[in-house]
């Protein structure tokens, strides 16, 4: 206990990361719940690994010689995250076209997309010996060594993304649930899915970044999956799944500085201990589980 | 003379580059109750959503003009089963949805934006009791009841409703065609209804297209009705 009180001193020496990877928390759930209901949720496990491979793609490009693209420590970093940005939004684009479309097998679509992601990820690493380290460490999530710029900067993205998330949940609500009603009512189909898709590729490239991809696609898909059974309307089941993914991380974050082990992990693991309790929970109360 | 509410012209309906209907050659009056027709894949549903806008009129002439200069203000009824049920949503939200017409961030954050009009339109259909539950737990009329009072919060000059009948005990579709015939008179709407089959609804239609084999053919529910055109291309007694 005295070792959770010491955490949430303001002079915790790891508090930049207690914060940011409670933040991601909060945060990466409000994009997870639109993945679970448009039922997109293996998009989360491919995206996150696309993100990876356009960080290594970045690192790569720098390693072979093209140092004007960025200099030094935050240089390659800004690098990093604009592959990421690109390699994703692009993915985005993509999947959203095909399943638009509606042909062919949506799942064969995201298998491919996710082996061709990880194979080139391997293959932009073995590229760049020299990047190797650097890339191994982002993407187990570099969070534990944030520095005090990228934690405001993260602050900051993950901020606007929750309270544009709550803003526009109507818009983003009429479009993923009914399309046909949003176009008879003339709003701009397009552009919402493209702001939400764009608010998807930033979350997962910022969270890649951060806290790697396996943490990432956990925090997308296990929160909003334990808050939907208890949740009355979309505010709710955002609201919850929010909770959910803040406290797993902060639980996380406590079970890793106590036990030593590595901090993306632990946060998944309580993350889907929560989301099991909430479905027993949900079946004593003799009521269904909605997925 | 009165410009009718949609018209079409040697026109293709269809997806992509295959047409379903082609030919199309169809006038549609304003406050009319025209029933769209035909057996399952006849193209009824293309027709719908072309003259919602959903789709584009793929070749010929295609227009739809309301009170006003642009097209009419339109209160779609979806299939019920499109909706998925995942969704955590109940009764007053759906309807709710209706309003969403316009972006209108400060009154959201007020929270004061259409509350009374949803409640209006839910106490019209006879749904105020269902507000509150979960509207993947209701039943295929209650849904549906549900559908029709989102439509009416568009405040809509045309209803178009898909299959609405569709999966529904007959005491229920009775209920539901005499709430659109009181809507049909009291809002001077005009009504746009799907359905693959024609019988209880045939009395309130004041017209009917049928769709077959590629064509849609139009005309007065009388004129259909007489000499047994309808029941010949239903191939069943009416």
């Amino acid at each position: 206990m005295s070792q959770l009180v010491e955490m949430l001193k303001p002079d915790f020496l790891l508090h930049h990361a207690l914060y940011g990877s409670v933040m991601m928390g909060f945060v990466v759930p409000l994009v997870g719940v639109y993945f679970l209901l448009r039922r997109l949720v293996f998009w989360g496990v491919a995206l996150p690994q696309v993100s990876a491979a356009g960080i290594a793609f970045a690192l790569m490009l720098q390693g072979l010689g093209c140092t004007w693209l960025a200099g030094g420590e935050s240089g390659e970093k800004h690098l990093a995250i604009i592959g990421s940005v690109v390699f994703t939004g692009l993915s985005i684009l993509f999947l959203a076209y095909m399943e638009r479309r509606g042909k062919g097998a949506s799942e064969g679509r995201i298998g491919a997309l996710y082996a061709l992601a990880w194979a080139a990820s391997i293959l932009f690493v073995a590229a760049n010996a020299a990047g190797e380290t650097e890339m191994l460490g982002l993407l187990k999530g570099e969070i534990v060594a944030i520095s005090e710029s990228d934690f405001h900067a993260m602050l900051d993205i993950f901020g606007l993304i929750a309270v544009a998330m709550f803003l526009f949940q109507r818009e983003f609500l009429l479009v993923s649930y009914d399309r046909d009603m949003a176009v008879t009512l003339g709003r701009r189909v397009l552009l919402w899915d493209v702001l939400l898709y764009l608010i998807v590729g930033l979350t997962i490239s910022l969270g890649v970044m951060t806290v790697g991809p396996l943490v990432i696609f956990g925090f997308l898909v296990a929160p909003p999956m334990a808050a939907l059974p208890w949740a009355r309307g979309m505010t709710s089941l955002s609201v919850l799944a929010s909770l959910c993914g803040g406290a797993s991380t902060l639980a996380g974050f406590y079970v890793s500085y106590t036990r030593d082990l590595p901090l993306g992990p632990v946060a998944v693991c309580v993350a889907c201990s929560l989301l099991v309790l909430s479905w027993l929970a949900r079946a004593a109360a003799g009521r269904r589980v909605p997925v | 003379m009165n410009e009718p509410l949609v018209r079409f012209r040697h026109a293709s309906l269809g997806y992509g580059a295959a047409p379903v209907l082609t030919d199309v050659n169809l006038e549609i009056p304003a406050q009319s109750f025209v029933g769209i027709l035909g057996h399952n894949g006849s193209g009824k549903t293309t027709l719908l959503k072309t003259i919602l806008g959903l789709i584009p009129c793929m070749k010929g002439h295609f227009s739809s003009r309301g009170a006003g200069l642009g097209p009419p203000r339109y209160g779609y009824v979806p299939q019920k089963e499109r909706l998925d049920p995942i969704y955590p949503l109940n009764a007053y939200d759906v309807v709710a949805m209706g309003t969403y017409r316009k972006l209108e961030l400060f009154p959201r954050l007020r929270g004061k934006d259409g509350r009374h009009l949803v409640e209006r339109c839910l106490a019209a259909c006879g749904a105020s009791h269902l507000a509150r539950r979960p509207f993947s737990d209701l039943s295929g009329g209650q849904k549906q009841r549900v559908l029709i009072a989102r439509a009416l919060t568009t405040e809509p000059e045309v209803l178009a409703l898909d299959e609405p009948l569709a999966g529904i005990d007959i005491t229920t579709q009775k209920a539901l065609l005499k709430l659109l015939k009181e809507f049909k008179e009291e809002r001077r709407l005009s009504i746009l209804m799907v359905s693959h089959r024609v019988q209880a609804e045939k009395g309130l239609f004041t017209h009917i297209v049928f769709c077959d084999e590629g064509q849609a053919l139009m005309g007065t529910t009388q004129g259909m009705l007489a000499h047994g055109k309808l029941s010949e291309l239903f191939r069943t007694e009416l």
